[in-house]
């Protein structure tokens, strides 16, 4: 079965372009028809397509100029030369220049089908080739983990050595760094990969429940527990425990949690009865775990017990040439999730996201650039589309109160987050009740916004804005 | 509210001059026997010479199929043209048929289909086998059935005599089934009492 493509038919007779869309009509393809190269061009900006028919005599820019244009900004795009005026000369120059094939008007309908035939291979071919590179890059890039910049180099690097041992690692860095995928990528090289890989958010639970979760319980051992059920510290058994934000835990179980490492046994609430276990641990924190030891809110000798390896990875403000790679990524992700062909970004709007803080880091990123492609009224993203970044409330000046700081933050976040709390909250690292739960403690907000004027109604937000505390 | 059977699409088959006559009578027997639609012949189009291309000397399908649609448009729902011309598309040197995808008149020329390609004259009755087998590909087109990749199929595209004798008389089934469907309607919702 063939491939149904998408084709443009560039030529400056209308008779020709009709003649070629009914016969592609027949064919199955979609068809579309440009009079010039810069109509062809305009349209290539919009959407994409798979074959050129492009004819070389064309008032304005030839056939050859545009044949050069669509192979330096839209390779992915076939072409073909037609032509009622054939010379050796532009043959040979049009096939130097990139052209697939090379037609002369009138054709044999013999010799369109054949064209048609390899260009059909020709796809096929590129389409494995596709497939088999981005398989080959999810072994060498740990899957998610992308960044070409030093310290994710280094941070490459380390893995393989780390996952090598059984050591206990610490991740530290900001929220949205992507502490979780580097813990994943430890467990995957290490050998245990074929065991479970078991995370855990220590900060989205209340104390007791993370004990029971942990730790597991016997039937009856408190009210509710009408069965026994294992803790995640057996569960992982064989595999990893992935321990993220350990610097929510409380000292007190940070006690137990020591003694489990130290012992290797665990002992489920209600029981008495130890059972062995064998994990590896790998724990994350944004907190200054250093600090929190100072205060007597951590222990020291349960830091020195989960920091055996510290890798610590960088906020993306501080590997800004990674954006680039990380926005393609993201669009090549999304590209499968939705049916929208988004798949460019200009340089202003590249140049606009490197000017960007990103506070949220990556996960922010990953967040503006599927906003920016859902909203997007062309294939190429341009600066307009990530307008909302700069969008935020601005900050309190001087010597503002720590809440007013809190508060602006929060508004300027949902802000760009379109009044979505979820999605704030997890721009935020905090979950969703506790967003809400500050929403209201702060006073904070929604009013209308200005529409913007090339995106209305679509990119219609709501503004945060403080009414003050204590309401 | 009771369901009626729709009667199937009828096939007009109008023969161009007085040497196509012939294989106009076999292409609208086959329709009947070969595809089940009720067929009738249609004498009396006009001949051909509103599409000449003095350049080219061959005639011009698109020009012929816009004049022989607005010809006469009775109640039928189909019209093969069978003509003895050599035809053309603007982009093609030449086509042995020619219909737009979901259109009213489909264009046969018999003027490529006798020589034969091992040098010898083919017979007269490859002659209308290949005459048919064109129609039906078109008539094909005119319900919306596109391209197949099946070389075993009507649909199967041919570009010249030796291409056409490659290719079986029998549409393969996906083919064969979407051509039944859309020349035969489903039924007609039709008010209780009347008929």
């Amino acid at each position: 079965m063939s491939l149904r493509l998408r084709i443009m038919i560039v030529d400056d007779e209308r008779i020709v372009r009709e003649s070629f869309r009914h016969w592609f009509a027949k064919t199955g393809h979609a068809v579309a028809t440009a009079a010039s190269g810069t109509e062809a061009l305009d349209q290539l900006e919009n959407e994409a397509y798979d074959l050129l028919f492009v004819d070389i005599k064309m008032p304005g820019m030839s056939g050859l100029e545009l044949l050069d244009r669509v192979r330096a900004d839209f390779p992915d795009t076939t072409v073909v030369i037609i032509t009622a005026y054939g010379s050796i000369e532009s043959a040979v120059r049009a096939m130097k220049a990139g052209a697939s094939d090379y037609l002369l008007k009138p054709f044999q309908p013999e010799q369109l089908n054949l064209v048609m035939e390899k260009i059909d291979q020709q796809r096929r071919l590129a389409s494995q080739y596709h497939y088999l590179k981005g398989a080959l890059e999810q072994i060498t890039r740990f899957d998610d983990i992308i960044g070409r910049s030093a310290p994710m180099q280094r941070i490459f690097a380390l893995i393989p050595e780390v996952a090598a041992s059984d050591a206990a690692v610490l991740l530290t860095g900001e929220t949205g760094t992507g502490k979780e995928l580097v813990a994943k990528a430890i467990h995957a090289k290490s050998r245990r990969a074929h065991f479970p890989f078991v995370p855990i958010n220590c900060g989205a639970m209340p104390e007791s429940l993370l004990e029971s979760e942990l730790f597991g319980h016997q039937k009856g051992a408190f009210t509710g527990a009408q069965q026994a059920r294992k803790g995640f510290l057996e569960v992982a058994e064989g595999g990893t425990l992935f321990l993220d934000e350990v610097g929510e835990i409380s000292t007190r179980m940070q006690v137990d949690l020591l003694r489990v490492l130290e012992d290797r046994k665990v002992v489920r609430l209600g029981s008495r009865q130890a059972v062995t276990v064998d994990f590896r641990l790998v724990s994350a924190t944004s907190r200054d775990l250093g600090r929190q030891m100072a205060e007597g809110r951590f222990r020291e000798d349960f830091y020195y017990r989960i920091n055996v390896i510290q890798i610590e990875i960088p906020p993306l403000r501080q590997r800004k040439e990674d954006i680039p790679l990380l926005v393609a990524h993201f669009m090549e992700k999304l590209g499968h999730r939705t049916t929208k062909q988004v798949d460019r970004v200009s340089e202003k709007a590249l140049a606009l996201l490197a000017s960007y803080d990103w506070p949220g880091n990556v996960r922010e990123l990953e967040n503006a650039v599927e906003r920016a492609v859902v909203l997007a009224r062309s294939r190429t993203l341009g600066r307009a589309d990530f307008a909302f970044l700069q969008a935020g409330a601005p900050f309190p000046a001087g010597d503002a109160t720590l809440q007013q700081m809190e508060a602006a933050h929060i508004a300027a976040v949902l802000s760009r987050c379109d009044g979505n709390v979820s999605q704030a909250a997890r721009v935020l690292g905090i979950n969703r009740v506790t967003l809400h739960k500050k929403i209201n403690r702060l006073g904070l907000r929604a009013a209308p916004a200005e529409k913007t004027p090339d995106h209305d109604a679509e990119k219609e937000a709501r503004h945060w804005r403080g009414g003050g505390p204590g309401r | 509210m009771t369901l009626k059977k729709r009667p199937a699409i009828g096939v007009e088959v109008a023969p161009v001059g007085e040497s196509t006559l012939l294989a106009a009578k076999t292409i609208a027997a086959h329709v009947e026997g070969f595809l089940g639609l009720p067929s009738a012949l249609l004498p009396g189009l006009p001949p051909p010479e509103f599409a000449l291309d003095p350049g080219r000397l061959q005639y011009d399908a698109g020009r012929l199929i816009e004049g022989y649609e607005a010809w006469d448009p009775g109640a039928c729902g189909k019209r093969v043209c069978v003509l003895a011309v050599d035809l053309f598309v603007p982009i093609f040197s030449h086509v042995l048929g020619e219909a737009r995808l979901g259109g009213k008149v489909a264009l046969v020329s018999l003027n490529r289909l006798g020589p034969a390609v091992d040098g010898r004259i083919a017979r007269a009755d490859q002659i209308l086998l290949r005459a048919v087998k064109v129609a039906f590909h078109e008539l094909g087109h005119l319900f919306a059935l596109t391209h197949c990749a099946d070389p075993g199929c009507l649909m199967h595209f041919a570009g010249d005599a030796r291409g056409l004798d490659g290719i079986p008389m029998r549409f393969c089934r996906y083919c064969g089934r979407f051509l039944t469907e859309a020349a035969r309607p489903g039924p007609q919702a039709v008010p209780d009492g009347r008929v």
